[in-house]
């Protein structure tokens, strides 16, 4: 009730906000117009029309985003505001960007980013194929796989537990950037290196949160399971295996952006000519900054599809969970 | 009085409390006890009505820092030793170094926990947290008390033993108390006046005195009048359908 | 931890015990080829040779020894470990600090304003779920036009990929109060000032720390792979990670790679004792 610092002015209806919104991407998208061509940096008057723009935009934004959050509306429109911040800032970036006239050997504008993702999006596409189908999701599905293998075998044998649980704690603090290049050396340029990281890093999480789960089981829980004479793989298959769903399902979501990371990394230290982290590295060296770009957006849009894949499959999985209520 | 949302919460709430006074506010979960403390304690707003606490608007009393508060969990800060904790508001309200010490240590002693001020909460049983929350709700010497179910999740034995250290603690510093309750024996053992409410919509069903002699002690449970009185609680609370199954 | 320490030591001997036998298996083919080629190589078993690979699939224990001793030794060298490994920590704290600065300010935001949660956590959130670590040759490079250099843009790189997991720790920290406990500041009458200061905050220490561990981690790598991306004289692990990888110096490599593994777990064990430090209260688990 009393969490949060009200805003007494609250109460406004989301019409001045809506109407401040227009106005601020008016000014904007003007001055984008009117300097679309020009090769001269603009006056500083016109740069203080671009700095009027951002602060009505963002003004606006600010209402309808206090309004939209004092009335219940579905995820959809609720989304509305972080979408409107998120255009407000790209073209008041684009907008300042021309006004500067900044180089774009140096940081290109949102709009020749968007051109550029396009006209070398087939080589982008092979190379995003190279990086997720083959080298993160091929090591992300051995991580896991071998992840919950492990912890089921630690979390049977206490000797298991004090031996090899420490270590595994200590290794996912290890940097992965240090074991790119040795795998990458062991291993040979070709995908599969890049896979065995990418297996490396999300296994250690797996193991310690699966762990987690199928050991934090309530006392009482266990009892009952003794009281039906259950066997150990009963005991498993009906408490500690679904009391550990959700931790697992955190590992992997975490995972998800471990494999990506992985993945990337380990292109830095060589690869056989395709993939984003490649691409990144070889365009970053040579200022094709544009194309950097692309394959970063092309990279996050994979990044978080692949995340809401997972949490999508944890609530089909865990619906039961306390985090899902209400 | 009408609360949010069109819910009537409480209804004909009419009292008056004179000073000194220990008042039980009883009846059932869902009767608007507990909304009643809230809204003398401005932690929540009438829709229509008038409360006056000591003269004042609820909200003018919180801001002139008139009562203190003790919540059914003892809501400790867990970064805060004993001590620290007891001198919390006296930290808020801008007292000066010493004298927030001394009067914290000062109220330790009040409620013997002056061996545990450099403990941390966590080391403390439930009913010793308890007791260094009402040394912190009276650090700051407000003659108003309101107590919110304090030793309702506390075992009956440890319960009997802290209502007799507040008895004690409410005659040595004359406080005015309201304290909401669920248990009859507690209602009767502690008040001069019970007030009996019944749900749906929350009102007053009766008030009544509580003549038992002073000072309280663990004989006085087991006196007739004790019983006579018990029983009369007892039945308000029937009368008013209280008995019930509510939420 | 003494309980653990048997079944650890076990452990490890086993893994000691099997390498041998795992890196002889792993490099044989290697040199078993290298002899059939006729290369002028000192050894006269494939055995031997196994041990004594130039670029060992595995190196054998006697040349991750050799190899350890020269790059530590001498101990200050411009050109060995310890000096490298304390210039990345440098960077990885100053970032891990940028970051905290900046988390804690997005934090409040994001607690005190709704507009501002509504419009700004959910690409926070999504971009914890984005290879931010993909920014960081780019970085190096535009932070490097603009005059920022030394040790600054990689501690910048550090803290933007560390800064992160620290808002939304600090976030959730700051809300964790029990609402009777923000009922009580109430009581007292406390501004919104106050109850940051008393309440808030050190409320939200513990969740600072656990968000520090997953951070340093990050920042670590941060810190690496801008030291790899700049180009100069500078100091670090990044760098010498990058010079022996295009010298394909194998060994080398495996030493740095222990040595970064080192490093991040000396860091995490950095964060663990200053937080038991910090929060005495927190129950000794």
């Amino acid at each position: 009730m009393a969490t949060r610092t009200l805003n007494p002015a609250a109460s406004q209806s989301p019409l001045l906000g809506a109407v401040l919104t227009l106005l601020g991407f008016a000014v904007l998208v003007y001055f984008i117009a009117s300097w679309w061509n020009h090769s001269n940096p603009a006056s500083s008057g016109q740069k203080l029309l671009i700095g009027v723009g951002f602060l009505l935009g963002a003004l606006g934004v600010a209402r309808v985003a206090n309004y939209l959050s004092r009335v219940k509306t579905n995820p959809l429109v609720g989304f509305i505001p972080a979408g409107l911040t998120l255009l407000l800032v790209v073209s008041t970036i684009e907008a300042l960007l021309r006004a500067y006239q900044v180089p774009a050997g140096l940081i290109p504008t949102p709009t020749r980013v968007l051109a550029t993702l396009w006209e070398v999006r087939e080589v982008l596409l092979k190379d995003a194929a190279q990086t997720v189908l083959l080298e993160a999701l091929v090591g992300y599905l051995i991580g896991c796989s071998l992840g919950v293998l492990m912890a089921l075998l630690v979390s049977r044998f206490v000797f298991l537990e004090r031996g090899l649980l420490p270590y595994a704690t200590a290794f996912s603090s290890i940097p992965i950037v240090a074991l790119a290049p040795v795998l990458v050396k062991m291993i040979g340029l070709d995908w599969p290196s890049k896979a065995v990281i990418v297996a490396v890093t999300v296994f250690f999480p797996v193991v310690v949160n699966t762990f987690r789960g199928l050991t934090e089981v309530s006392p009482l829980s266990l009892e009952l399971m003794r009281s039906y004479a259950a066997s150990e793989a009963q005991g498993y298959r009906w408490l500690r295996l679904p009391n550990a769903l959700p931790f697992i399902f955190n590992a992997l979501k975490l995972g998800t952006t471990l494999a990506m990371i992985g993945a990337i990394v380990g292109e830095f230290f060589g690869a056989d000519g395709k993939g984003l982290g490649f691409r990144i590295q070889i365009e970053a060296g040579r200022f094709g900054f544009d194309i950097v770009w692309s394959a970063i957006i092309i990279a996050s849009i994979v990044g978080i599809a692949w995340y809401n894949l997972v949490t999508w499959l944890e609530r089909q999985f865990t619906g039961w969970h306390v985090s899902f209520r209400e | 009085m009408v609360f949010q949302a069109g819910t009537v919460a409480l209804k004909e709430a009419s009292l008056e409390i004179g000073s000194g006074e220990f008042i039980s506010l009883i009846g059932p979960s869902g009767c608007g006890k507990t909304t009643l403390l809230r809204l003398l304690a401005d932690l929540i707003q009438p829709t229509s009505g008038a409360i006056r606490v000591g003269g004042k608007t609820p909200q003018e009393a919180r801001k002139s820092r008139a009562y203190g508060y003790v919540f059914q969990a003892p809501t400790l800060m867990e970064w805060r030793t004993v001590l620290q904790n007891v001198m919390l508001p006296l930290e808020v309200m801008g007292f000066s170094p010493t004298e927030r010490r001394s009067r914290a240590e000062k109220m330790l002693t009040l409620v013997g926990l002056e061996k545990f001020a450099k403990n941390y909460p966590w080391q403390l049983s439930g009913g010793m947290q308890q007791r260094v929350s009402i040394a912190r709700a009276l650090a700051f010497d407000p003659q108003l008390l309101f107590m919110d179910e304090p030793f309702g999740a506390l075992d009956e034995i440890t319960r009997e033993n802290l209502n007799l250290e507040l008895l004690r603690l409410w005659r040595e510093t004359r406080k005015t108390i309201i304290f909401v309750t669920h248990s009859i024996p507690e209602a009767v053992f502690l008040s001069t006046r019970i007030v009996v409410m019944t749900p749906r919509p929350g009102k007053i069903e009766t008030v009544i005195p509580v003549d038992l002699p002073q000072p309280r002690g663990f004989e006085t449970r087991e006196t007739a009048r004790f019983f006579e009185i018990a029983t009369q609680v007892r039945e308000a609370l029937r009368k008013g359908h209280g008995f019930e199954v509510q939420e | 931890m003494t309980r653990n320490l048997v079944p650890m030591l076990v452990v490890a001997l086993v893994v000691v015990a099997l390498y041998y036998p795992l890196m002889l298996l792993a490099n044989v083919p290697v040199a078993q080829q290298a002899l059939d080629n006729g290369a002028a190589l000192e050894c006269k078993t494939t055995v031997a040779c196994a041990s004594s690979l130039r670029s060992p699939v595995l190196p054998a224990p006697m040349q991750l020894w050799t190899g350890f001793r020269s790059l530590v030794l001498p101990l200050t060298a411009p050109t060995s470990i310890l000096p490298n490994a304390w210039a990345t920590a440098g960077n990885t704290l100053l970032g891990l600090l940028l970051a905290t600065l900046v988390g804690i300010f997005f934090a409040i935001g994001i607690v005190a304003s709704r507009a501002f949660e509504r419009s700004l956590l959910p690409w926070v959130v999504a971009s914890q779920t984005v290879p931010i670590i993909a920014l960081a040759p780019m970085l190096v490079v535009v932070l490097g036009q603009y005059g920022v250099q030394g040790a600054l843009p990689k501690a910048i790189i550090a803290a933007f990929v560390a800064f992160f997991p620290i808002t939304i720790g600090v976030a959730k920290g700051l809300r964790s109060p029990d609402p009777l406990a923000l009922e009580l500041m109430k009581t007292y009458n406390a501004s919104d000032q106050q109850t940051y200061l008393k309440l808030r905050f050190p409320a939200s220490v513990p969740y600072l720390f656990t968000a520090f561990k997953v951070a340093i981690t990050a920042a670590l790598i941060g810190a690496i792979v801008a030291e790899i991306s700049t180009v100069g004289f500078q100091q670090g692990l990044g760098r010498m990670l990058f010079e022996n990888s295009r010298a394909s110096d194998v060994v080398s490599i495996w030493v740095i790679m222990l040595s970064s593994a080192l490093l991040g777990i000396l860091l995490v064990a950095l964060v663990g004792w200053v937080e038991r430090w910090v929060t005495p209260w927190q129950r000794a688990r």
